[in-house]
C-alpha cells in the first residue's frame, strides 16, 4: 500500500512534457542474471541464467546455456536443473528439473549455480499462502468511460481471509485468457499485512476484463527477503530520477556473489472465473 | 534550573562590562515608517561625532549610552531618506524616529545625500536580506510573487530545481534550512508540490536569509536561517490592497485599532484553478490557501504585544476517490519589554503544527492516514546595550514537540484496513545563548558568543533493539524498552560557538571573517533530492545522533560609488557531522523499524559567493555567481565512497534588474544559469520475468544538462492613479522567454511510442528527459486602496 506514493508523486507532472535524451553512459561490467522459482505446484518449477547488458544495447540479453544448476532443500533432496531439456526455442536459458517435484511448505531451499567455476548461491523459506475464498466482477465505472483495452472494463472482486497474527508477504499475478497482464509495464503487484484487516471482502483486481474472458488469479507466498526484493524492484522500475524518490538502486537480492534478480520459493493458491455480460 | 545558571553568567557578565562606564545617559526608542508605523529592522543609528553607532534590533528598537551631551543623529536605512535628529542629552531620553520611504517621497528619482553602507559596516557577514520593492517588480511564476524563488538566486544557495520551493544552502540539505514566519517554524513551505512557498508576498515586511556567521540566538538547524516577518498592520490609516492573478488572488485588510497605537492585518490569497476545473465538469480538484493575520498593541514604549497567526493549506481531490491535504498552522505571541532604556526584552511564545492526511475512499481498500507534528516553544530574548561599544544579548528558549509520525485508520466498514499507528516520539530541546557584539577600536567590531544546546528525547516511546540495528532487510527485534510519559529516553549536550569579526580597511572596504558552529535534532526523513509534505521528521534518538555543522566563512566588502555600488566576495569551508541520511531503497513511508534505514555520516562543502548590488537609482539589481562543491561520505551508502550530494552545482549565476523606466512602467528581468544537479543513472539493463530493470552502478555519477532561464516582467501603473485613492497596476511577465527546455530529471522506460505503446523488441530502453516550463505568459491585477 505503500505504493500509493508513486501514484501522487506524479501528480506534479501535471504541468511536465518529457522528451527523449540520449546519456553518455560508461559500459557497465556485465553481471550474472538468475531468476528462479521453486513453488507447491507441479512444472512450475524453473531457474533462468542470463547476463546483463549496456543500457542501450538492443535486444534479448545473452542467455547462459554452460551452468550447472542445483536445488537442494532443507532436508538434503537435492535435484539437478538442466538446460532446457526439451530443446524448445523460447526455453534458451531456462533450466529445468531432471526430475519433476514440487516445492514444500515449510522447507528452506538452497540454489546452487556454476558458471564457468564462479559460484552462486541462494537460501529461501517456502511459505504457506492463504486461500481466495471466491471471485466476483462487476463493471468498473471509471475505466468504462475511458478503458485502456478496448472493451475491457469488468474488474474481478477477491474474497478472502488474511490470517492473523502471523506476518505474511503476497505476490499476486492476474491472467487473462491464461496470458499474465500487467495494467502498465513497470505494475508489480505485491504487499504485506501491515495494517490490513483478516476479512479481504472484494478487493478489485487492477487487469480489466470482457465478457467472455477467463480471469485468473494466482497468490505466491512471498519470505520478507521475497517482499523485499519486490518491493525495490518496483521503486527502481518507477524511479522519477532521484527527485521526489530516493536514488535509484539495485533491489536487494538473497542471491550472493553479485549476481542480480532472485531465488523464491512461493506456495500458490489461485482461483479463475469467467466473466459474463 | 538551568535559566538562572544564564541569568547568573549574564548578570556577572554585566556587571563586569558596566562598570568601566563613567556618568553616561542612554538614547532609546524605536525606528518607524511615517506612512504606517511599520518599525524598521536594521536601521542603522550613527553618530558622526563619535564615529560611533548602533543599529535596530529585529524588533526595531536601538538604544545608545552616550556621555551627557549635545548629539546630531543620523538614522538611515535601506529605500528610506536620511534622517538627521538633533538631541541634548542630559538624561536618558526616549525618541521614537519616523522615517520617510523614498517611494513615498517621490516615485522616479531619489536624491540621498548619504547612501547607506551596511553592507561594509555591519558585522554580519553572510546574510542576505530580500529587498521586497525590487522582487515585486521582478518576474514571477504566474505572476505569483514568491520570496523562496527569490531565496533560491542569492549567492550560496542552490536550487534543485524550477517548480520546486527547496533551497540548499552552502552544502547543506533542504531540511537544514529553519524557515521562521514570525518566529514560527515552517515545516514544509510548499504549496503545490513546490510550484509556490507558502509565503504571501503582500504580507511580508522582510525576510532574511543567513547562511553563515549566524548569530547565536537562533539554532536548531546546520545551514541556514531564513527568518520572515509579516507587517504588523497600517496603525494610521485603513488600507486593502489586493491581487487577481493567473493562478490565485489575495487580498488584504490593514488598519488602526487605536490610532498609533494598535492595528491588525488579515491577508489572504487562495488558487482557484479548481474552479475552473469545476466549472470544465472536471471533478480532479486542487486548490491551496494562505490566512495571514495579525493584532498588535503598542500603548507605550515599554510593553508591546503582538499576536500573529498564520493557517495555509494545500487539498488535492481526484474524483472523489483519492485525496490528499497538507497544511502548516502557526501562532506567535510576542512580548516586547523594556525593564529600563538599555535593557531590552522579547518573550515569545510560539505553536507550530504541520500535518498531512491521505484518503483512499473505496468501499473495500478505503482508508487514511494521518501524520503531523507539533511544537511548542516559549522563548525569551534579551538585549543590554551596554554602552556604544558593547551590546550583549542573552536568553532562553525552550520547545517541546511531539512526532506522530502515522496513524492509517479503515474508513469504511467494509474496509479491508484496520487501524494501525505508529508510535509518537517527544523531544525537549533547551537553548541557552549569551554573545556580546563589541567595537573594540573604530576598525575592528567583534561577536562572540556560545549557545549550549539540551536535546531530550523523551518517552512515552519503546525503543526497539535489534540484533543489527542497521538491518533493513530483516530487522530481527530482541529486545523492547518501555520509557514513560516524560522518561527521559537519551539527551545530547552540545556547544554552539560563534564568533564574527569585521575589519574596517579604510572608507568604504572591509574585511569579515566568521565561524559557527550549529547543531541539528529535528531530521527529516526525506530520501529524495526535493523533500515532499509526506515526508515526516524525526526527533534525535539512541538510533539517530545530532547532525554538526562547523563554518569558517571570510569575506571582503566593498562599496562603490557613494555606496551606490555594494559588492561583496564571501568564501566559506563547512564540515559536516553526522549529516542524516538513508540506505539504498530505503522504506522511508511508514515503517514501524524506520530506524533500520537511518545511515549517518559526514559532509564538506567549500565555495566561493560573489554579489555585485545596486540598491538604489532607476536601475537597480544584482549579478551573482557561485562557485561551491559539496560531496558526501555516508558509510552504507554508494559502498562507502565520497559522491556528489543531490545538489551539488559547481557554477550558479543569477542576474536580477529591475528599471524604472517612468512613472507609468517599471521593467524587471531575471537571469538564471547552473550547472546540472547530479542524477544516479543506469549503466546497465537486464530482464527480470517481464521486467526491464536497469542496473545503477554510483551514486550520482552523472549530471543533469545545464539550467538556464530568462524570465522578463513589465508593471504598468495608469496615468489615472495619480491623484486618487485607488489604485491599479498591471503587471505582464514572460516566464521562460526564450522557451528553453531545463532539465528536471530523467528517468528511463521500454521505449515507447506517443500512444504509451512498447515498440522495437520489448528489451530496447530509452530515457527520457522531464522538463517542467514552457514560455509561460501571465498577467496580474494588483489593486490598492
Amino acid at each position: 500500500m505503500k505504493n500509493i506514493f508513486f501514484v501522487l508523486l506524479f501528480a506534479i507532472v501535471f504541468v511536465s512534457c518529457d522528451r527523449p535524451i540520449h546519456l553518455n553512459l560508461n559500459e557497465s561490467q556485465s553481471r550474472v542474471i538468475i531468476e528462479g522459482q521453486v513453488t507447491n505446484r507441479a512444472g512450475y518449477q524453473y531457474v533462468k541464467l542470463s547476463r546483463s547488458v549496456d543500457f542501450y544495447q538492443t535486444g534479448a540479453l545473452p542467455k547462459i546455456t554452460n551452468a550447472t544448476v542445483s536445488v537442494k532443500d532443507s532436508d538434503g533432496n537435492e535435484v539437478m536443473f538442466i538446460h532446457n531439456p526439451n530443446n524448445k526455442a523460447d526455453s534458451v536459458g531456462y533450466y529445468l528439473p531432471q526430475t519433476p517435484f514440487m516445492g514444500v511448505i515449510g522447507k528452506d531451499y538452497h540454489l546452487r549455480v556454476d558458471v564457468d567455476g564462479e559460484i552462486y548461491e541462494a537460501d529461501d523459506h517456502l511459505y504457506p499462502v492463504t486461500s481466495v475464498d471466491s471471485l466476483a466482477y462487476r463493471i468498473d465505472d471509471d475505466e468504462k468511460d475511458d478503458p485502456k483495452t478496448y472493451n475491457k472494463f469488468y474488474e474481478v472482486l477477491i474474497y478472502a481471509k488474511e490470517p492473523h497474527p502471523s506476518k505474511d508477504y503476497y505476490l499476486f499475478k492476474f491472467y487473462r485468457n491464461d496470458s499474465l497482464k500487467l495494467y502498465n509495464d513497470t505494475d508489480i503487484y505485491y504487499t504485506d499485512d501491515e495494517a490490513l484487516g483478516e476479512s479481504i471482502n472484494g478487493i478489485s483486481t487492477p487487469i480489466f476484463y470482457a465478457p467472455g474472458d477467463k480471469a485468473t488469479i494466482e497468490a505466491y507466498s512471498l519470505s520478507r527477503t521475497g517482499y523485499v526484493f519486490y518491493d525495490d524492484l518496483q521503486k527502481l522500475l518507477n524511479n522519477d530520477g532521484g527527485m521526489f524518490n530516493q536514488p535509484p538502486a539495485n533491489s536487494r537480492t538473497n542471491l550472493s556473489n553479485g549476481a542480480l534478480g532472485f531465488f523464491q520459493a512461493s506456495a500458490i493458491n489461485s482461483a479463475s472465473i469467467v466473466v459474463e455480460e | 534550573m538551568i535559566r538562572s545558571f544564564s541569568l547568573s553568567f549574564a548578570v556577572f557578565f554585566l556587571i563586569s562590562v558596566v562598570a568601566l562606564g563613567q556618568e553616561k545617559v542612554t538614547l532609546n526608542g524605536y525606528v518607524r515608517d511615517v506612512s504606517n508605523g511599520e518599525e524598521l529592522i536594521g536601521v542603522t543609528v550613527y553618530i558622526p561625532k563619535m564615529s560611533a553607532g548602533t543599529v535596530t534590533n529585529p524588533y526595531g528598537f536601538y538604544s545608545l549610552t552616550l556621555p551627557k551631551g549635545t548629539y546630531e543623529i543620523q538614522f538611515s536605512y535601506v529605500g528610506y531618506a536620511v534622517q538627521t535628529v538633533t538631541v541634548d542629552l542630559q538624561g536618558d531620553v526616549e525618541r521614537n524616529v519616523d522615517m520617510l520611504s523614498e517611494t513615498t517621497v517621490m516615485q522616479e528619482v531619489t536624491v540621498t545625500d548619504k547612501r547607506v553602507d551596511e553592507n561594509v559596516v555591519s558585522l554580519q557577514m553572510s546574510k542576505n536580506t530580500l529587498d521586497m520593492n525590487r522582487v515585486r517588480k521582478l518576474p514571477a511564476l504566474f505572476g505569483e510573487v514568491d520570496i523562496i524563488k527569490n531565496i533560491q538566486m542569492l549567492p550560496g544557495v542552490i536550487t534543485a530545481g524550477e517548480g520546486t520551493s527547496s533551497f540548499y544552502v552552502r552544502g547543506g540539505s533542504a531540511d537544514q534550512n529553519l524557515i521562521l514566519i514570525d518566529e514560527a517554524p515552517i515545516y514544509d513551505p510548499s504549496h503545490l508540490f513546490g510550484l509556490f512557498s507558502v509565503f504571501n508576498a503582500d504580507v511580508i515586511k522582510d525576510s532574511e536569509l543567513y547562511k553563515g556567521g549566524i548569530p547565536a540566538r537562533f539554532g536548531g538547524r546546520l545551514s541556514s536561517i531564513l527568518e520572515v516577518r509579516t507587517k504588523d498592520g497600517n496603525n494610521k490609516k485603513l488600507g486593502v490592497t489586493g491581487g487577481i492573478g493567473t493562478m490565485a488572488s489575495r487580498i488584504m485588510v490593514e488598519g488602526p485599532l487605536v490610532k498609533d497605537k494598535a492595528s491588525f492585518i488579515v491577508s489572504a490569497r487562495r488558487s482557484y484553478v479548481d474552479l475552473f476545473l469545476r466549472a470544465a465538469n472536471n471533478d480532479n480538484l486542487v486548490h491551496f490557501y494562505d490566512v495571514n493575520a495579525k493584532v498588535n498593541w503598542k500603548g507605550n514604549n515599554n510593553n508591546r504585544f503582538f499576536a500573529a497567526f498564520y493557517s495555509g493549506r494545500d487539498v488535492f481531490n481526484f474524483g472523489n476517490q483519492f485525496g490528499f491535504a497538507w497544511g502548516n498552522r502557526t501562532a506567535t505571541f510576542r512580548w516586547n519589554h523594556l525593564f529600563n532604556e538599555r535593557l531590552f526584552s522579547n518573550t515569545s511564545i510560539i505553536v507550530s503544527n504541520f500535518d498531512y492526511k491521505l484518503e483512499l475512499k473505496d468501499p473495500v481498500q478505503g482508508f487514511k492516514w494521518t501524520s503531523n507534528l507539533e511544537e511548542l516553544s516559549v522563548k525569551n530574548d534579551l538585549s543590554y546595550f551596554i554602552n556604544t561599544n558593547n551590546d550583549l544579548t542573552f536568553g532562553y528558549h525552550i520547545t517541546g514537540r511531539r512526532f506522530s509520525p502515522g496513524r492509517i485508520a479503515p474508513n469504511t466498514e467494509g474496509s479491508m484496513f484496520e487501524e494501525v499507528n505508529l508510535q509518537k516520539m517527544y523531544a525537549l530541546d533547551h537553548g541557552i545563548y549569551i554573545s556580546n557584539q563589541q567595537r573594540l577600536t573604530d576598525r575592528i567590531t567583534l561577536d562572540y558568543g556560545l549557545r549550549l544546546s539540551i536535546f531530550q528525547n523523551l518517552g512515552a516511546t519503546d525503543i526497539y533493539e535489534y540484533t543489527d540495528p542497521q538491518d533493513n532487510s530483516r530487522p530481527v527485534r530482541t529486545d523492547t524498552l518501555h520509557y514513560g510519559a516524560w522518561q527521559n529516553i537519551k539527551t545530547y549536550v552540545n556547544l554552539e560557538p560563534r564568533a564574527a569579526a569585521r575589519y574596517m580597511l579604510g572608507e568604504g572596504q572591509s574585511v569579515k571573517v566568521s565561524y559557527n558552529r550549529m547543531v541539528q535534532n529535528t531530521h527529516l526523513i526525506a530520501a529524495g533530492t526535493v523533500p515532499v509534505p509526506f515526508n515526516t521528521w524525526n526527533p534525535s534518538s539512541p538510533y539517530l545522533k545530532p547532525q554538526l555543522a562547523d563554518q569558517v566563512a571570510a569575506g571582503y566588502f566593498r562599496n562603490f560609488k557613494d555606496n551606490m555600488l555594494e559588492f561583496s566576495a564571501e568564501a566559506y569551508y563547512k564540515s559536516m557531522k553526522d549529516v542524516t541520511d538513508f540506505a539504498d531503497n530505503a522504506d522511508i513511508f511508514f515503517n514501524q523499524d524506520l530506524s533500520t534505514e537511518f545511515r549517518q555520516g559526514k559532509s564538506y562543502s567549500y565555495g566561493l559567493e560573489l554579489l555585485l548590488n545596486k540598491k538604489e537609482g532607476r536601475l537597480t539589481g544584482s549579478v551573482g555567481y557561485t562557485w561551491s562543491k559539496t560531496m558526501r561520505k555516508i558509510p552504507g551508502v554508494n559502498q562507502g565512497q565520497e559522491f556528489p550530494a543531490n545538489y551539488d552545482r559547481r557554477n550558479v549565476v543569477n542576474i536580477q534588474a529591475a528599471y524604472d523606466y517612468s512613472a507609468r512602467w517599471t521593467f524587471g528581468a531575471t537571469f538564471s544559469y547552473s550547472t546540472g544537479r547530479p542524477i544516479t543513472l543506469a549503466e546497465g539493463k537486464y530482464q527480470f520475468q517481464s521486467y526491464n530493470p536497469d542496473i545503477v552502478t554510483s551514486r550520482n555519477g552523472y549530471r543533469l544538462p545545464a539550467f538556464h532561464r530568462l524570465d522578463l516582467s513589465a508593471t504598468y501603473s495608469p496615468r489615472k492613479n495619480e491623484g486618487r485613492r485607488f489604485k491599479g497596476t498591471w503587471v505582464f511577465a514572460v516566464y521562460n522567454a526564450y522557451n528553453r527546455q531545463n532539465p528536471f530529471t530523467i528517468y528511463t522506460r521500454v521505449t515507447k511510442n506517443k500512444d504509451g505503446d512498447t515498440i522495437g523488441d520489448g528489451y530496447t530502453k530509452e530515457a527520457r528527459m522531464i522538463y517542467l516550463f514552457p514560455i509561460l505568459p501571465s498577467v496580474t491585477y494588483n489593486i490598492k486602496f
